[in-house]
């Protein structure tokens, strides 16, 4: 029993690992772009695709990283430059049009790729389970995931908090005009912050497919459960999309394994309520 | 209304009760659904185009009341007289907990109320036991309430009419009440309507109640209509269609959401005969409606005529 609640524990890290790596994107962009970007989903799982490929067919893992990545940059700058920029700040439209963006995409990567479960192959070196300290046995590859969205996430933070470039970025989540009137060239910001969110959440998708694989209808449940990390985290917020992170992912873990029949109701039940009272989330602010 | 409006509707009436003349159980079937997602995309668009918020989880009232009439008539052998009000107040009930969503505006109202469609999804699909799981629940008969029952698809098909027909008039009676023109006043200004001594958030969650209390007439229509329900119903796709079925249509109007889901739906059953993409194709038609036709075919049909659209 002890050792099913500290392995669901490591599961829900794992997860949240995950969750955290698409939740930071789309809630930095939404904090600075105030754009609601529902094709998140569908970029995660183009990315695994395009990902897949590449390892299918050079046996790299780690080109299959950086190829993923760099596909839905340029997808999203495209998406972004020729299409969500006409929405203006409109959020309904913003919804709809993503919406309609993810369907095209996941439909056509269902053409190409087909509606078969497909598993991004892990490096050999990461396959197996490695014994954790106390005699657990874990999965090396979800462990070494973990510690590499860490490193992610500490790399983002230091980004972040300790650059001139996470220091406008941080400025114009609290008021663009102020910063474009200081002369920094707002456009070329949210181009460059955009790129950087694409290129995680396409990486998401390789490394995400190695272990929760890629299917239809993925794109859909991972941008929920990424929508609610950031829901919770408060929108904008790198610090609270790690926070919400954690909380999802044992939240989810948990819930799968004590009621597997509610585990949407316990995911979304605390969240729900959560939002009735804090209704900008745990670190959000005052829009 | 006008003469020519009158006239115009004299038309369509006489039109929809000759159809099955002309159409076969397939063409009525498909002229069936659209009239129950219609309904459907008006109770969206009494949130979206009279008061301003977009709502992401109708498909889950839609699909509250499809599977409480179902469970109740197939499972437990309850007539349809009982059956359906159940659906119609297990909805509405929804609402009343969902509306609480109205405490928030904007991006968080549309974000919230996905999550809140997903947890009545997620609970279609994992709660097997209750719900039937990904099979749902089948062979809905058709409604029969003492003596009078439906037999055919043709039959169903005239009860959908005259249910579509009574709401109809039943909304634009409320639209045009006090309670309705407060809620324009809330879409339009809601500091305004605060400053003038308007409770913005009991109307809206009233408004939300009520739009509730529709989605899920639409629904107890729907499972009769299909026969069975399974958690599509209650899916993302299906609140987000229903959205932009009233968009496409025009919103704040009540024929506008009608026209929509015959577009929409007539458009997906005429393109996946003869295209594999046509998820796609809808995709493309979510663009282009956001970008190009934001006002719907009943505001661009106002704007050619050059005057603005009134509901």
């Amino acid at each position: 029993m002890t050792t099913s609640a500290i392995l669901q524990a490591i599961n829900g890290t794992s997860l949240a690992a995950l969750l955290f790596l698409v939740a930071s994107g789309f809630t930095v962009t939404f904090g600075l772009m105030r754009v609601v970007n529902m094709a998140y989903g569908a970029y995660y799982l183009l990315g695994g695709y395009v990902g897949l490929s590449i390892v299918q067919a050079t046996g790299s893992f780690a080109l299959g990283i950086v190829g993923g990545g760099v596909a839905i940059v340029i997808l999203g700058y495209v998406v972004d430059r020729f299409l969500i920029r006409y929405t203006g700040e409109n959020h309904l439209a913003q919804v709809l049009l993503t919406v309609g963006i993810a369907f095209v995409i996941g439909d056509v990567a269902l053409k190409i790729w087909g509606g078969d479960s497909l598993k991004v192959p892990v490096p050999v070196a990461l396959r197996g389970a490695m014994e954790l300290p106390g005699g657990l046995v874990y999965p090396t590859y979800r462990f070494v995931m973990i510690v590499f969205s860490l490193a992610v996430a500490g790399t983002l933070w230091l980004l972040y908090t300790r650059t001139q470039i996470g220091a406008v970025v941080r400025a114009g989540v609290d008021d663009r005009e102020q910063v474009s009137a200081t002369g920094i060239n707002v456009d070329r910001l949210f181009v460059v912050v955009s790129a950087l969110a694409s290129f995680l959440v396409g990486m998401a998708g390789v490394v995400g497919g190695a272990f929760l694989t890629l299917y239809p209808g993925a794109e859909w449940e991972i941008l929920i459960v990424a929508l609610v990390v950031v829901i919770v985290g408060g929108l904008g917020s790198l610090g609270g999309a790690m926070v919400g992170a954690l909380v999802v992912g044992w939240l989810d873990a948990y819930g799968r394994w004590l009621l597997p029949e509610f585990s949407y109701f316990v995911l979304f039940g605390p969240m729900a309520v959560l939002l009735l009272f804090r209704p900008r989330g745990i670190a959000g602010k005052e829009a | 209304m006008t003469p020519g409006r009158l006239a115009a509707a004299a038309v369509v009436l006489v039109a929809a009760v000759l159809l099955p003349q002309v159409a076969g159980p397939f063409w009525m079937g498909l002229v069936t659904q659209m009239i129950v997602f219609g309904l459907l995309a008006l109770s969206v668009d009494l949130l979206l185009g009279h008061a301003g918020l977009f709502s992401i989880c109708h498909g889950s009232f839609f699909a509250v009341a499809a599977y409480t009439t179902a469970i109740l008539q197939v499972r437990h052998a309850v007539p349809t007289a009982l059956a359906a009000p159940a659906g119609l107040v297990a909805g509405t009930l929804l609402g009343l907990v969902f509306g609480l969503a109205v405490r928030t505006r904007g991006v968080y109202f549309i974000l919230i109320t996905i999550a809140f469609g997903y947890v009545v999804w997620g609970m279609a699909h994992r709660w097997s036991s209750f719900t039937g799981g990904d099979n749902g629940v089948t062979n809905v008969p058709f409604p029969a309430v003492g003596g009078l029952r439906i037999t055919s698809d043709t039959e169903y098909y005239y009860l959908a009419l005259v249910v579509a027909g009574l709401v109809a008039l039943g909304y634009r009676r409320l639209i045009r009440s006090p309670f309705g023109l407060a809620l324009r006043g809330i879409k339009g200004s809601e500091s305004r309507m605060r400053t003038l001594g308007y409770d913005s958030n009991r109307h809206l969650y009233a408004a939300f109640v009520l739009s509730a209390a529709l989605a899920s007439l639409a629904g107890v229509l729907y499972v009769y209509a299909n026969r069975f329900v399974n958690p599509v119903a209650a899916s993302f796709p299906v609140s987000v269609e229903a959205a932009l079925m009233a968009i496409v249509g025009g919103t704040g109007t009540i024929v506008g959401p009608f026209i929509g889901s015959a577009i929409i739906l007539g458009l997906r059953n005429w393109v996946s005969s003869f295209f594999e993409l046509y998820a796609a194709v809808m995709g493309g038609v979510f663009i282009v409606a956001v970008l190009w036709v934001p006002e719907g075919l009943v505001g661009l049909a106002a704007r050619l005529r050059g005057r603005a659209p009134h509901a």
